[in-house]
């Protein structure tokens, strides 16, 4: 006897269920956490929350690593170990940022458990971005991920800044997001309404290319400028400042981190997979964006006098330097290969470290009332030396240079770049690192060559001094560790 | 005066598409919130009537109650709680009226060139009907509900699983911004 439908879908389901564990239990325990949850915890103790957050990231961490490698839910979802890297990186990223949190908001008197249960809805939306290889799934896992980080950005409503940034990146966030889906749906119209699957566009915009051009040339464009703008390149970068600098500063680290994360690896997947044979496309706008990214972030970086802005306009700059990895996925070789992204997950990997190392510097300086202004820096070196040290190891390898772990990520993209024939933008891009390097230097210069107008040593507390440390430790010995860390890369295949 | 009639009959859908885009054009270019509001109940309910013409009956219904019936109304309160007297001048809503006039028009053409050269075939023998590589994936079931049903949990299951995620973030994302006091 034919199962019924219902019978069929509930088996289905059972099947599938694994593979999203990870994200349905951070949602499960989210709602609960609101829901009795918050009744349980006496209101002058919301504190306690921070360390419950941190047990099932923890948990998290866990169910990502042994979720089962397929793909499920009508092929819209699928685990392979490049997903499991990347929510790995998210997940951290996530936990770093609940650790940096607790500090800020007992300062503040503003811990709620909803600010931990957006945490956890976002990270759930940056899973489940991960896995999607659907159109339909991707653009519904990106508003999951940017919808609980727009209210984080905005939340401390007494701050104008804040405020302020919160609508901007509402709007131009749901913005960017209408011509997404009005591209996707270009797209669904141009293959006759048959499929929104990357593996399954992949052939079908071929042959839509041929008889609805530029439908299908439209519908890639507008998909291009929608992650664009979820990523922050040039010339769709114009909220990244002002949303950076007026979000709570363990939210920008995390802004700058996980999201990144999680949205340029479906960027690649996207480009990688669905428009894989369409590149004359879109190649052509992509270089553009990466050279653009690259100068613009880094020139306006120079004239920056605010950490936050300065640390905004870089990170303009590094996702310029990612979307070289995003072109290198060659197009002549077979669809599986990969490399491109693999060197995007190095670079990400250590830009985690030292964004997520000079944020909480910036997050515990803040706490003594200072650290907005680059000028704050002087004579850190004077007031605790450790801090100074750790803050120069993370912004040197930001920079670029050897023998630290960023100039290790930067050199293996760029070699990359080089070999798959990219040589004016690498040049642009060596260039501009050098350029980058000044910006930096300039924040050492005055840790260390300036005298600190009668200001007291300042005293680390420990969960700020356990992140700086591991962080610096990665920066540090980031390169000794090389061989293991490409043969780990060599592992994260499809 | 017949053949008239008749042709308008077949072009059901371009008549109230353009009207629908009239209404948007008037909410755009409104200065008065209420008229803006009202230019966008129209080209919404504009929008329901092009579903129902494509046969898409539950679409058509869902664009009504949801747009029509929910979100205009809810911008209507919105615009008589805001005291939008204070905000008079007119600047505020004309700055870049130079710029973007070209553009949206740039952009119109294009639009009008890619739908026009892809979707409709010249061959086919009433006016503006889809292409045939078109007409295949995109015909509508004659069951228009239970199509959409069937989509929804089984073909789109995941996606609408996020989505109800998405509502309850949305829910606790207002309480967070608007909820009076927080704790001490």
């Amino acid at each position: 006897m034919m199962p019924s439908f219902v019978q069929s879908l509930w088996t289905a389901l059972w099947q599938d269920a694994p593979l999203v564990q990870a994200p349905f239990f951070l949602i499960g325990i989210a709602s609960l956490m609101l829901w009795p949850g918050d009744l349980l915890i006496p209101r002058d103790q919301k504190r306690r929350w921070s360390l419950f957050t941190q047990i099932i990231l923890g948990i998290t961490l866990y169910l990502v690593v042994v979720t089962p490698h397929r793909s499920g839910f009508s092929n819209m979802f699928r685990i392979d170990t490049m997903t499991q890297a990347f929510q790995l990186i998210c997940t951290v990223a996530t936990l770093a940022t609940v650790v940096l949190s607790k500090k800020l908001l007992d300062l503040m008197n503003e811990h709620t458990v909803e600010f931990y249960t957006l945490l956890l809805f976002t990270l759930s939306g940056m899973l489940l971005l991960c896995g999607a290889t659907d159109l339909v799934t991707l653009y519904f896992s990106i508003e999951l991920m940017a919808l609980p980080i727009y209210v984080l950005v905005g939340y401390f409503r007494d701050q104008e800044r804040g405020i302020e940034a919160g609508v901007k990146y509402f709007l131009l966030g749901a913005f960017s997001s209408g011509i997404m889906i009005y591209g996707i749906s270009l797209l669904y119209g141009a293959t006759g309404g048959t499929t929104t699957n990357f593996e399954g566009l992949s052939t079908a915009l071929v042959a839509a290319m041929d008889a609805r051009g530029t439908m299908v040339t439209l519908g890639v464009l507008m998909v291009l400028v929608g992650m664009a703008f979820k990523v922050a390149v040039v010339p769709f970068h114009m909220w990244t400042p002002d949303v950076y600098d007026g979000a709570p500063t363990p939210i920008t680290a995390f802004m700058a981190s996980a999201p990144k994360a999680a949205a340029i690896f479906a960027f690649a997947k996207v480009f990688g997979v669905a428009f894989h044979n369409i590149p004359n496309v879109w190649t052509f706008g992509m270089e553009y964006m990466a050279a653009a990214s690259m100068i613009l972030g880094n020139v306006a970086a120079l004239r920056q006098q605010s950490m936050k802005r300065m640390l905004a306009y870089s990170s303009i700059a590094h996702v310029g330097y990612m979307m070289l990895a995003i072109l290198s996925n060659d197009p002549n070789l077979s669809i599986r290969s990969f490399s491109g992204v693999q060197s995007l997950w190095l670079y990400i990997f250590a830009y985690l470290f030292m964004n997520f190392g000079a944020f909480a510097i910036i997050t515990f300086l803040q706490g003594k009332g200072e650290g907005e202004r680059i000028d704050d820096f002087r004579g850190l070196s004077q007031r605790n030396p450790w801090l100074a040290f750790a803050m120069m190891l993370f912004l040197l390898s930001l920079a670029g240079i050897p023998p630290l772990i960023g100039f290790f990520s930067k050199f293996i993209l760029f070699k990359m770049a080089l070999e798959r024939g990219f040589v004016v933008l690498t040049v642009i891009a060596v260039l501009t690192s050098a350029v980058s390097a000044y910006y930096y230097l300039g924040v050492i210069n005055q840790m260390y060559f300036r005298s600190s107008t009668g200001k007291d040593s300042l005293k680390m507390d420990r969960m700020t001094g356990v992140l700086v440390s591991v962080c610096a430790l990665m920066v540090l010995l980031g390169v000794s560790a090389s061989g293991w860390l490409i043969d780990i890369v060599d592992k994260i295949k499809l | 005066m017949n053949a008239l009639f008749t042709s308008i009959g077949h072009n059901l859908f371009l008549v109230f598409g353009l009207l629908a885009c009239a209404g948007a054009a008037v909410m755009i270019l409104s200065t008065s919130a209420v008229h803006s509001v009202l230019g966008f109940l129209f080209s919404m309910i504009m929008v329901a009537a092009c579903f129902l013409c494509l046969s898409a009956e539950f679409l058509g219904m869902a664009q009504l109650l949801v747009y029509a019936g929910g979100i205009v109304v809810l911008f209507l309160f919105v615009v008589m709680l805001v005291e939008l007297t204070k905000y008079k001048e007119k600047s505020l809503f004309t700055t870049q009226i130079k710029w973007s006039f070209p553009l949206v028009l740039i952009a119109l053409g294009i639009f009008a060139y890619t739908m026009k050269s892809n979707l409709f075939d010249a061959a086919t023998p009433v006016a503006l009907s889809l292409s045939s590589g078109l007409a295949e994936g995109l015909s509508v079931s004659a069951q228009n509900a239970q199509m959409v049903s069937r989509g929804l949990f089984a073909g789109f299951l995941l996606p609408l699983e996020i989505l109800s995620v998405i509502l309850l973030v949305a829910l606790v994302g207002a309480l967070v911004l608007a909820k009076s006091e927080r704790v001490s």
